[in-house]
């Protein structure tokens, strides 16, 4: 096998490759800035610099020359190679920072380069604490700046599109946003303007940087160049609790980080996942958060007569709940799960119709013709519409809805988190005819006109699975806390990951901004009906059960979607 | 015709022909015979042959590198039926380089006959010209030149019913020196930014829309049809054997008659200056000789002794042939303002891509700006080498240590003056 030495230490390769990548992939460390390893290479910054040699081949004797004491003669490049753009060959020998001088005094000469005309404004800088510069300064680089001339001035605060903000004098030129939009998202809006120190990236004279995937590229930022207009000056990174998640706004599932600080979510970045969405998410996806935040269902209501919806007590909401359906006969009754809810939520609903001789059971796919756009938003608005229809969930349209009910006057309509009548809004007459009993996270208008509202979890509150429109099985787990969960407490929480910048001791946590709601699988399993068949602890268990007892599950748990970065499943893509 | 016979030496580039733009005159001057030459024989003037023969002639390319313009083409990669180019140098930036507009304002169809030689030696299919913005009227003329080969079906379909066949076209810079750099030429005419490519791949390998290209500066092309015409031994047998042809010395600055001169490759810097240039102007003493554009080091006065101009004289001397243009400088240059403007000129021309270069040029620049205005201190000369040490080797394109050479020789080769412009900084004793 072709074997490379870096720093004397022997590696092995078994496919071509270029040196940088390798040295991350086995985890040893080189300071770099312009690399991305989803983007084209243009070795601009300079920073990996390394000291690369070929050992001398005699091509007559077919064996690689030697000196004296039998080591191999190294001919080594007269100048330093950039290691993000040099490919690997068989023999090669590399010294980095850690066994060559000359290579490190290269990496704190480009570091001082980079710092002289940078503002050096960190305490005031979003980036900070997450900034590839900071951390590799103070890791790589000089010890102070010899540079005592003024700076090189260009704009701040120019708001390139609705969602991006660029500060010009933070830009080290790395060109990852324009590659950004040339290569990924292939608007093409941004380009560098000006020449030498005074570059920076822009766009076209009158043109907005709208790319719906625009933030990507303050994620991908080294600096604190292009910051989220959204986000921007909000909290410092150390502040807020990373967790990881799922985006719930469209059926791609893109992998993602919820960002919260007291209970609330601050931004969602995107969560590396090659099987999904790569290093990358819509903007559409991030602005999501606000219904994490706001407009939450906190606490049961009730509509006493034609009254407006009044609060009320967890007892009460179950006991109406539990008398409504007892009352009413299985066929009068309308089961509605949701593509929005998860599968254990829309699992659990099923059980319990199930339980109640309720056979049939429907959901609303929300797909949009054309919505999708071949890169990480398609048709399928919904986190979940494969995950409730191998539940086997019926499949129907909003008007066939609209049919059924009309057709079958129902005395009672359960309906699991979904937006039907926000989306629907024929179906808003038919649902106020029926006594409606609605799972909602958020203040919708399917929540307003519910008789009983049950104020449920959201994404970024509970542990849950999704199945993304491409058939793989992916969870979240729990960001902030409600009223009756403590994020540290929380088992499935402290396994899966330690915060990224928080240490044990400072978890941004507090009373503030808790929903008082709980998982609709909860709910049901607190019903007092008789044998209740909700009989699992956690959703942990029930998706344990469900792997059991349905074959498309089979090998399904927490912990191999954790390790495999989720699970596809047999199933055809929607 | 070597160096020392330069007196009997009659120009062949610029011959004192007048009228030669016109390409009746050019061609009653035995021109575009070479062309024809090699397309109506070509049984004994294969591509191949072609190559052969610019390589043999050892002609090093006029551009800067001084690469051997026949080894450079051999790097083509067999024909393969899709597209491939040439593209043509004339961006002529460089401070102290004015040549390649001679040709286009005197002699351009030589260039473009030697244009014609080349795509047809590596098969390819279209000729860029690229040329400086500045130069609009020379673009004019070259381009009534271009019209008028192809009128006369030098250009074109089927060149000379030779079943050959190449286009032409010009293309202007818009002002920015690094396009005159190979590969940020190739972008500019993709109509990019024009920042340089990373090699590799090298333009023979993915040059122009990723197809195989060659880049040559115009004078390197213009010799293309004398070697053809005269054979390689006759090229050998002018100037030195390693760096053979003839050359067009740019020179400018202090000396009674600037110009651009042609003569043997070779030429004893000395009877440059004062011979053919009439000596230093109004009798002062000389001080430094910038011999190859405002990026080569500069040389001392008593560096000089027997330093010809050829890539081997100079680099024993201590800096490189570069284009050519030859910066004379008397004694009353002030050095380190001679430098902090060169360093200007490198400062506003980097692209920027790359750290070393976009921040060590303004840093130099910034800090020679400092010394020359009578604020500098002895350790801003350690600093300024130190930003060479950084910026020298470290960057994408060779801008950066065109930059850096200048300030780096200069300091260490006139570090008094340099010296003597800071202030004498006195730390008291505790
Ligand atoms: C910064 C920079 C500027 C350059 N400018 C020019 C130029 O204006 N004209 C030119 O012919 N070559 C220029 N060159 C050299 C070209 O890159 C290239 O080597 C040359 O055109 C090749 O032609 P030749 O082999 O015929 O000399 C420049 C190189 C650098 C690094
Ligand atoms: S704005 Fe950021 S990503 Fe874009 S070039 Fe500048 S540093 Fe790089
Ligand atoms: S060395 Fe300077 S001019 Fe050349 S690519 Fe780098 S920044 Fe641009
Ligand atoms: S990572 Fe920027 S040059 Fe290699």
């Amino acid at each position: 096998m072709p074997e490379i030495f870096i720093d004397n230490q022997r590696y092995t390769f078994d496919k071509p490759g270029k040196v940088l990548q390798f040295m991350l992939d086995q985890g040893l460390d080189l300071p770099f800035f312009c690399y991305h390893p989803s983007l084209s290479i243009p070795a601009n910054c300079r920073q990996c610099m390394v000291k690369a040699g070929m050992p001398v081949y005699d091509r007559d004797k077919g064996i690689f020359e030697t000196d004296e004491e039998g080591n191999r003669l190294i001919r080594y490049f007269p100048k330093l190679m950039t290691a993000c753009n040099l490919d690997m060959s068989d023999g090669m020998v590399i010294h980095t920072h850690h066994s060559d001088e000359l290579v490190k005094q290269a990496q704190a000469d480009n570091l001082e380069f980079i710092l002289i005309n940078h503002p050096l404004d960190c305490p005031i800088c979003d980036q900070a604490g997450e900034c590839p510069l900071q951390i590799l300064t103070y890791k790589y680089g000089p010890e102070g700046s010899r540079f005592e001339h003024k700076k090189v001035h260009k704009p701040k605060s120019i708001q390139l599109g609705p969602r991006v903000i660029l500060d010009a004098e933070r830009c080290i030129n790395c060109t990852r946003c324009v590659r950004f939009t040339d290569e990924i998202s292939k608007s093409h809006q941004l380009s560098i303007v000006s020449r030498g120190d005074k570059n920076y990236p822009l766009t076209a004279e009158g043109e907005s940087f709208d790319d719906p995937y625009s933030l990507n590229t303050v994620d991908i930022c080294p600096v604190g160049a292009l910051t989220s207009a959204d986000f921007r000056f909000k909290a410092r990174v150390w502040e807020m609790n990373q967790t990881p998640g799922i985006d719930v706004s469209n059926g791609k599932g893109c992998n993602t980080y919820i960002w919260t600080r007291d209970n609330l979510v601050l931004r969602i970045t995107p969560r590396f996942n090659e099987h999904v969405n790569d290093h990358w998410m819509p903007d559409k996806g991030r602005e999501y958060y606000r219904e994490f935040n706001e407009n939450r269902v906190s606490g049961p209501k009730i509509k006493v007569g034609k009254e407006d919806q009044v609060g009320s007590s967890w007892n009460n909401a179950m006991l109406t709940f539990k008398e409504t359906l007892e009352a009413a006969s299985p066929e009068n009754v309308l089961v509605i799960g949701s593509p929005y809810a998860s599968l254990e939520d829309n699992f659990a609903l099923k059980t319990f119709a199930s339980h109640l001789g309720i056979t049939e059971a429907f959901i609303v796919p929300h797909i949009i013709d054309g919505y999708g756009d071949g890169l990480l938003l398609v048709d399928d608005q919904a986190p979940n519409t494969q995950g409730a229809a191998l539940l086997e969930f019926q499949k129907i349209s909003a008007s066939e809805l609209k049919e059924r009910i009309l057709k079958m006057k129902p005395e009672a309509i359960v309906c699991l988190d979904d937006r039907l009548l926000d989306r629907e809004s024929t179906l808003q007459e038919v649902f106020s005819s029926s006594f409606s009993i609605v799972f909602g996270s958020n203040m919708t208008k399917t929540s307003q006109q519910a008789d009983v509202l049950i104020p449920v979890t959201c994404a970024a509150e509970h542990t849950a699975s999704y199945v993304n429109s491409e058939g793989r099985i992916q969870r979240t787990v729990p960001a902030k806390e409600t009223k009756y969960t403590h994020r540290r407490l929380n088992l499935e929480m402290s396994m899966s990951r330690l915060d990224h910048f928080g240490t044990r001791y400072d978890n941004w946590v507090n009373e503030d901004n808790k929903i008082d709601c709980i998982p609709a699988w909860e709910f049901l399993g607190k019903v007092t009906i008789e044998n209740n068949p909700i009989v699992w602890e956690s959703s942990k268990d029930m998706l344990e059960h469900l792997s059991a007892s349905l074959p498309v599950f089979e090998g399904v748990s927490y912990p191999a979607m954790d390790s495999q970065k989720g699970i596809q499943l047999s199933i055809p893509k929607s | 015709m070597r160096p020392e016979d330069w007196k009997q030496y009659n120009p062949v580039l610029l011959p004192p022909i007048p009228n030669l733009h016109d390409i009746q005159v050019y061609e009653k001057n035995s021109g575009y015979d070479s062309l024809k030459k090699i397309l109506e024989d070509k049984e004994n003037w294969s591509p191949a042959d072609v190559i052969q023969e610019v390589k043999a002639a050892n002609i090093r390319g006029r551009g800067g590198a001084g690469f051997n313009a026949g080894l450079k083409w051999s790097f083509m990669p067999e024909p393969d039926g899709k597209p491939r180019y040439l593209a043509c140098n004339g961006d002529e930036s460089e401070p102290g380089t004015f040549k390649d507009r001679k040709i286009f304002e005197y002699n351009p169809h030589l260039f473009i006959e030697g244009a014609i030689i080349a795509a047809y030696a590596m098969q390819v299919d279209a000729i860029y010209v690229y040329i400086r913005g500045e130069y609009r009227a020379f673009v004019q003329m070259l381009q009534k030149a271009i019209d008028q080969a192809y009128e006369k079906g030098y250009l074109g379909k089927n060149i000379l019913g030779s079943g050959f066949s190449v286009e032409m076209y010009t293309h202007m810079g818009a002002g920015a020196y690094i396009c005159g750099e190979e590969s940020s030429l190739m972008e500019s005419l993709e109509g990019k930014r024009g920042y340089p490519r990373v090699k590799p791949p090298f333009p023979a390998q993915k040059g122009l829309w990723g197809r195989p290209t060659t880049i040559n500066n115009i004078e390197t092309l213009a010799n293309v049809p004398l070697i053809i015409q005269h054979g390689a031994p006759w090229y050998l047998g002018i100037g030195k054997e390693t760096h053979p042809g003839p050359v067009l010395y740019g020179i400018s600055g202090h000396v009674n008659r600037p110009g651009v001169y042609e003569y043997p490759a070779g030429m004893n810097i000395m009877t440059l200056i004062n011979d053919v240039c009439g000596g230093v102007r109004n009798g002062k003493k000389l001080k430094a000789v910038i011999p190859g554009g405002s990026s080569t080091p500069p040389l001392r006065a008593d560096m000089l002794d027997g330093v010809s101009m050829d890539a081997d004289s100079l680099r024993e001397a201590g800096s490189m042939m570069g284009t050519a243009g030859m910066l004379i400088l008397d004694e009353d240059t002030d050095m380190v303002d001679l430098v902090w403007r060169i360093s200007y000129f490198y400062d506003h021309e980097s692209c920027g891509q790359c750290t070393p270069c976009r921040e060590g040029t303004g840093w130099l620049q910034k800090t020679l700006f400092k010394i020359k205005s009578g604020q500098g201190e002895y350790r801003d000369l350690e600093t300024l080498l130190s930003i060479c040490n950084g910026m020298e080797g470290r960057t994408i394109c060779a801008l950066a240590d065109a930059a850096a050479w200048p300030v780096r020789y200069s300091i260490e080769r006139f570090r008094d003056e340099f010296e003597s412009k800071c202030k004498k900084t006195v730390y008291a004793l505790a």
